[in-house]
């Protein structure tokens, strides 16, 4: 007989993340805290180099080598496009917080907007950079 | 707190195949979300969920996903579960995740998924059986917005008569204003913050018919309404994460009636 009462067994959770198909507009808000993450992480790179330019020639010229080496370089790319990233997605959402470009096609077409911009914003940075 | 991975008695078990479409040209599989408190091991211990894979003949049933979950049922399985009413998006009872995105099963075509159709009950609720979600809490949510019209004055002989540029606030240009909610839950089952946060987080639908009610020409308590919205999880824990408005099938826009509270919070400071 089948307990009609209130079924004693706990109920299962229906399956959520392992099964949505997230938009890219869900995609960029998971990158946009990624990303936030990631630069509270550069900022403290950031407050080291500033420390060892501070504490002599030596330790200034150290941080300048590894900030040169492939690593660092890849480090200061992905940090300069996770900065450019940010700063694009947290200006749409700026807007959106004026009620703007809320509709669905206009938010899906501004995702392209933003990764657009913020790429070309890393490429000028870093041409700029090796141009010198 | 997030809780990404779902919780032991929620894991799935292998789930049975069962070929009905008999050599059909145009077949399908249907991978349906199956519990019941009633299917239990020789223990006696209640089996977790399971996938079951079920081929079709496309030939014999209705073009939409609620046509063969329908077919499933009265040809193959009489104890699959769900819940349908009027079968064309109106109701809102069909509510489901089919091949990962909300939506009504009545208004879903099949033809419209490539592959084969995996359907589950609407994300991260607790399920009753198959397919039915408990909304008990989405409900209890949507008394605390108190959502009927509350006015200062004394009632007239008449209706309460709205301007149209007024009405259209409420129902849209396009007819997609927030009095079309169908209270389907689509949307806030679609909202990760929903997902993270239910027991404290409106969510997107709830929010809508909360903004139907203060953006109402003729209601009195939008203060009130507003003030009850006051807190960092009832309303701000919407991060403008858009799944809500990407998937209601209905084409309305709980998002955009969000950022519009959260603007008439800050405007009225
Ligand atoms: S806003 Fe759309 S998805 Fe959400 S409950 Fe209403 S009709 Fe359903
Ligand atoms: S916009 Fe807000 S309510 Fe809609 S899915 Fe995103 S977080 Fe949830
Ligand atoms: S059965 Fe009513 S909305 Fe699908």
């Amino acid at each position: 007989m089948t307990d009609t009462s209130q079924t004693k067994v706990p109920r299962p959770l229906s399956p959520h993340l392992s099964i949505y198909n997230l938009p890219l507009t869900a995609l960029m808000s998971i990158t946009h805290r990624m990303t936030g993450a990631v630069l509270a992480l550069g900022t403290l790179l950031w407050a080291a180099f500033l420390i060892s330019a501070a504490s002599g020639e030596e330790y200034y010229k150290m941080v300048m080598y590894a900030a040169s080496s492939h690593m660092g370089r890849i480090i200061l790319l992905l940090w300069s496009a996770a900065l450019y990233f940010h700063m694009c997605n947290g200006i749409r959402h700026m807007i959106w917080d004026t009620g703007k470009f809320l509709e669905k096609d206009k938010a899906m077409r501004t995702n392209y907007v933003v990764i657009l911009v913020a790429v070309i914003m890393t490429a000028v940075t870093w041409v700029c950079a090796y141009l010198k | 707190m997030a809780e990404i991975l779902l919780p032991p008695n929620s894991r799935f078990i292998k789930g049975e195949k069962i070929d009905a479409s008999d050599g059909a040209k145009r077949k399908k599989t249907f991978k349906i979300y199956r519990w019941s408190p009633d299917t239990k091991d020789a223990k006696g211990n209640v089996k977790n969920p399971r996938f079951d894979e079920v081929t079709i003949d496309l030939d014999k049933c209705g073009p939409m996903v609620l046509d063969a979950l329908l077919y499933i049922k009265n040809n193959i399985d009489p104890t699959l579960t769900l819940r349908r009413s009027c079968r064309e998006g109106i109701c809102g009872s069909c509510a489901m995740n089919i091949d990962g995105t909300n939506t009504l099963a009545c208004t879903k075509a099949i033809d419209d998924v490539n592959g084969d159709v995996q359907v589950s009950p609407l994300p991260h609720m607790p399920v009753v059986k198959d397919l039915v979600p408990d909304l008990n809490h989405v409900y209890a949510q949507y008394t605390t917005i108190e959502p009927w019209l509350k006015t200062d004055s004394p009632a007239p002989s008449r209706e309460r008569l709205q301007s149209a540029d007024d009405a259209d606030i409420l129902n849209g240009h396009d007819g997609h204003g927030p009095a079309a909610c169908i209270l389907c839950f689509c949307c806030s089952t679609s909202c990760p913050s929903y997902w993270w946060n239910a027991d404290r987080f409106l969510g997107p639908a709830i929010l809508l018919q909360a903004y139907r009610w203060i953006a109402d020409s003729r209601d009195d308590a939008t203060g009130e309404r507003l003030d009850a919205l006051e807190d960092p999880f009832r309303l701000y824990r919407c991060h403008t994460i858009m799944n809500c408005t990407n998937t209601c099938p209905k084409g309305l826009n709980p998002a955009k009636a969000i950022a519009e509270i959260k603007k008439m919070m800050v405007a009225r400071q």
